[in-house]
């Protein structure tokens, strides 16, 4: 029979409290935090403290209750599959709310429906050759025309210009902001945190707010890229091992990854534009090779959304800028075209409209002739050596029939559209209305599962103030009874000392 | 599944932005009685509103077009009236000459007569409006009518007296055009307009006067133009070697000739009715393309503000809810 210290109890009350205590306080930091960003709640890892009588050299193996309670220390409440979905599907809305934003610029450049545009130019410039048709020969009318030309010009020079600027724009923001600050950053700072946290576990401390850091920076680099999050152990010593976290560019649709951090390395992106395009290469540090052009690798985040927009020419992809770009050229070109060859007169070439610089007619460059701001009456009305107006007419029936489109106005190139100039036109504001509303929709939808998957990991993570409260109450019940417990034994431990033994005194 | 407040706050401030975008967008459609503000609101009804834009304002055209034709055309009929007045006057002192009691000296006199209506005729058939003349053709910039050398009357350039039968029908032809929404066509080959396509408005001075010659009872060839014979008739009247038959003859031609101002009045009424009938055409349509407009495009009114009012009611509710989302914790209750 083994013999029991006396103060062993007295360990047991002091662990008791101790544990009551350290709830009591994670209890009251989970409170303090529950309106903190990324604050995961956390509990305290409390076990039953036994000892078993094998390994130890002086065991008591008669006593089997145990110990009192211990703190094995204090883990964060979090679920990583939902972590995974979450920054998934973050990834997805950041490339649509990207999109969104550059189509609804686009839009505005384009759209009619509340503001006169180019279709409306283009209409009151065949009202006006109708006007001119009744009276061919009136220099007044035929000035009218050419102004009414004119701003038909000008609106598609507006156009052009501002799909430029909205493309310069988001270049702007991709490469300097969003690439060069803010994801910069970002993995610069998981990659200092994964240093921090590397060194706190190598001394032991489970370092719970830096988890949190880390973990919201990962969100929003989530939002930027299609990143996968993987941890390994890695062993310091013989017997210690800390977590090591790698975060790398994957690509689903081979399957292929870059690595952007691995513990404490990282490696920054940086954008370029060359050659009308944008490209995204990587400088590396570490691990893979530098790569001037990992433009294909982004699959989601909102920085595809912006390669979409900047670099989308519509050919089995996004219509982006490059591709409403080139539809108001072609437009431009061939609004030139057709009204350039009817003016032709006896075989000789009478341009209408020209280039500012006497390159192909873009809708960048498209002007009125200098022919024509020299002689208003320099419209062909007639080919039949009268003074009659039919010239006009087939002008007039040019631009509202079916006419064929071609790459940069070049009848020897394949024809991209067959219909009437407003015909294209309306197209072209559907394109963009249709491409804006498509996005909202998965925007809507995408935002939608996001919201699920927030409001699941909440459920898991966050704090409930319900659900602390209770526990405030019962660690406080805990603690009084641990302080009782105390008591009793003091009590005890007086009786056998002070009184024990006085019989017959 | 726990509840924290972090879900419900989030959820209520999604829910409320939702809301007012509603408020916002039914706001808007009140205001400006429209639909939708961008074509991505709803593509398909942008799209059908283009389309019909562009039909309103080809309408308009079309209507202008057929305003400015009838306008030339009821030019085209004063002038023609004002010929016929003319050459009834003029008829009437031819009469009065052929009448075998009248001396030389009235002959004279009537011939001087005959003059002044002749050259009345002529400024009338060059009478211009705005940027064309009247009985021009299709020739706008230069007077349509001269007398050459010979004291014979010119057309845009060609001799009448001279015409041949078919060159004065092309002649007459030429005319100038408006599209009144007949679906212009050109021939593929030629390029030339296909003139039952569009519709000519001009009144070509070769078709009232007349053209060419013909041979008169006493076997002589004259111009069968009014001017021409006018000129031939004064010229018989004053002659010293004046006879009835010749007279009575060229009368006779004259007589003929004028049956064309007629031909060319009745030919413009009925070109007019076919014009009023064309713009009630398009009239009717442009209403219907309003209304068809209106369904696309616009809002009714009343459904709308109901809308408003009940999207109002939501909003109203939520941020009467929003004051309450956050019930009483355990912590209120504890002691």
């Amino acid at each position: 029979m083994a013999i029991r210290p006396t103060f062993l109890a007295f360990q047991t009350a002091s662990r008791a409290l101790a544990a009551s205590q350290a709830s009591i306080d994670v209890t009251g930091n989970n409170i303090a935090n529950v309106n903190t960003p990324g604050y995961t709640r956390q509990r305290v890892d409390q076990t039953s403290i036994s000892a078993g009588g094998y390994v130890q050299k002086y065991a008591l193996p008669g006593i089997s209750t145990g110990f009192g309670a211990d703190i094995g220390g204090i883990t964060q409440i979090r679920d990583p599959f939902l972590d995974v979905r979450y920054r998934e599907q973050a990834s997805e809305s950041g490339r649509y709310e990207a999109i969104l934003k550059g189509l609804s610029d686009l839009e505005s450049v384009f759209d009619e429906a509340s503001t006169p545009g180019l279709m409306n130019e283009l209409a009151s410039f065949i009202d006006e050759l109708q006007t001119l048709s009744q009276t061919p020969s009136a220099p007044d009318i035929a000035f009218v025309v050419r102004t009414a030309a004119q701003k038909v010009t000008q609106m598609m020079n507006v156009y052009s210009s501002q799909v430029l600027q909205a493309k310069e724009q988001q270049i702007f923001d991709l490469s300097r902001v969003l690439i060069e600050n803010e994801f910069n950053t970002k993995v610069k700072g998981i990659a200092d945190l994964n240093d921090q946290i590397r060194k706190e576990q190598t001394y032991g401390s489970v370092p719970n707010e830096l988890y949190d850091k880390r973990n919201l920076l990962i969100d929003e680099l989530s939002e930027m890229a299609n990143i996968r999050v993987s941890v390994r152990p890695e062993n310091i010593s013989e017997d210690i091992a800390v977590e090591r976290l790698t975060i790398s560019l994957y690509d689903p649709r081979n399957g292929s990854s870059i690595s952007l951090i691995d513990g404490g390395s990282h490696n920054f992106l940086y954008a370029e534009y060359q050659e009308d395009r944008l490209a995204i290469g990587i400088a590396s540090s570490f691990d893979a090779p530098e790569d001037s052009d990992i433009t294909g690798h982004f699959a989601s985040g909102s920085i595809r959304g912006y390669l979409d927009l900047i670099n989308g020419n519509g050919v089995n992809e996004f219509r982006g800028a490059p591709y409403y770009l080139n539809s108001v050229d072609v437009l431009a070109s061939n609004f030139a075209r057709v009204l350039n060859g009817l003016n032709a007169a006896g075989g000789i070439d009478k341009p209408l409209f020209a280039s500012i610089d006497g390159g192909p007619i873009t809708a960048g460059n498209i002007r009125i002739s200098a022919e024509w701001l020299a002689d208003v009456t320099f419209i062909t009305t007639t080919h039949l050596g009268e003074d009659g107006g039919e010239n006009i007419l087939r002008m007039i029936s040019a631009l509202d029939d079916k006419t064929d489109f071609y790459t940069g106005g070049d009848p020897a190139l394949l024809s991209v559209f067959s219909g009437s100039f407003h015909d294209y036109l309306s197209g072209l504001i559907g394109e963009v209305a249709l491409d804006a509303e498509l996005y909202q929709n998965y925007s809507d939808t995408s935002a939608n599962v996001q919201n699920g998957l927030f409001a699941a990991r909440e459920s898991m993570s966050g704090v409930s103030l319900n659900e602390e409260g209770i526990n405030l109450m019962a660690y406080q019940k805990s603690y009084s009874a641990a302080m009782r417990y105390f008591t009793v034994l003091d009590e005890a431990v007086d009786a056998i000392i002070n009184r024990m033994g006085l019989v017959g005194r | 599944m726990r509840i924290t407040s972090r879900m419900v706050t989030k959820q209520f401030v999604r829910s409320l932005n939702d809301l007012s975008l509603g408020l916002n967008r039914v706001n808007n459609q009140v205001i400006t009685g429209r639909k939708f503000s961008k074509s991505s609101e709803n593509t398909t009804a942008a799209v059908k509103g283009f389309r019909i834009r562009r039909d309103l304002s080809r309408a308009d055209s079309y209507l202008r077009n057929i305003e400015h034709a009838k306008s030339s055309l009821s030019d085209a009929e004063s002038a023609l009236s004002h010929i016929n007045k003319l050459m009834s006057d003029a008829e009437e002192r031819i009469i009065a000459g052929l009448n075998g009691t009248q001396s030389k000296e009235v002959r004279d006199i009537l011939s001087e007569e005959l003059y002044h209506l002749q050259q009345q005729l002529y400024q009338t058939l060059n009478s211009n409006t705005a940027d064309s003349y009247t009985f021009g053709g299709a020739n706008t910039k230069n007077r349509p009518f001269e007398v050459n050398g010979d004291g014979k009357l010119v057309y845009n350039g060609y001799i009448l007296n001279d015409l041949s039968p078919a060159d004065a029908d092309e002649l007459g032809k030429k005319s100038l055009f408006v599209d009144i929404g007949l679906d212009v066509q050109f021939d593929a080959l030629t390029g030339k307009i296909d003139e039952r396509t569009v519709f000519g408005y001009s009144v070509p001075g070769v078709n009232i006067v007349g053209s060419g010659s013909i041979t008169i009872p006493t076997g002589e060839t004259v111009s069968a133009n009014l001017y021409d014979l006018i000129d031939e008739l004064m010229k018989e009247f004053k002659s010293d070697s004046y006879t009835h038959t010749r007279a009575d003859a060229l009368f006779g031609a004259f007589q003929s000739a004028k049956e064309r101002i007629l031909s060319g009045i009745t030919s413009i009424g009925a070109k007019t009715s076919y014009l009023t009938f064309m713009a009630d055409r398009i009239e009717v349509r442009t209403i219907d393309l309003k209304e068809r407009q209106v369904d696309v495009e616009g809002i009714d009114p009343a459904e709308a503000i109901i809308h408003f009012e009940s999207q109002k009611f939501a909003y109203n509710a939520a941020l009467q809810m929003g004051g309450q989302i956050l019930q009483p914790t355990v912590f209120d209750f504890m002691k």
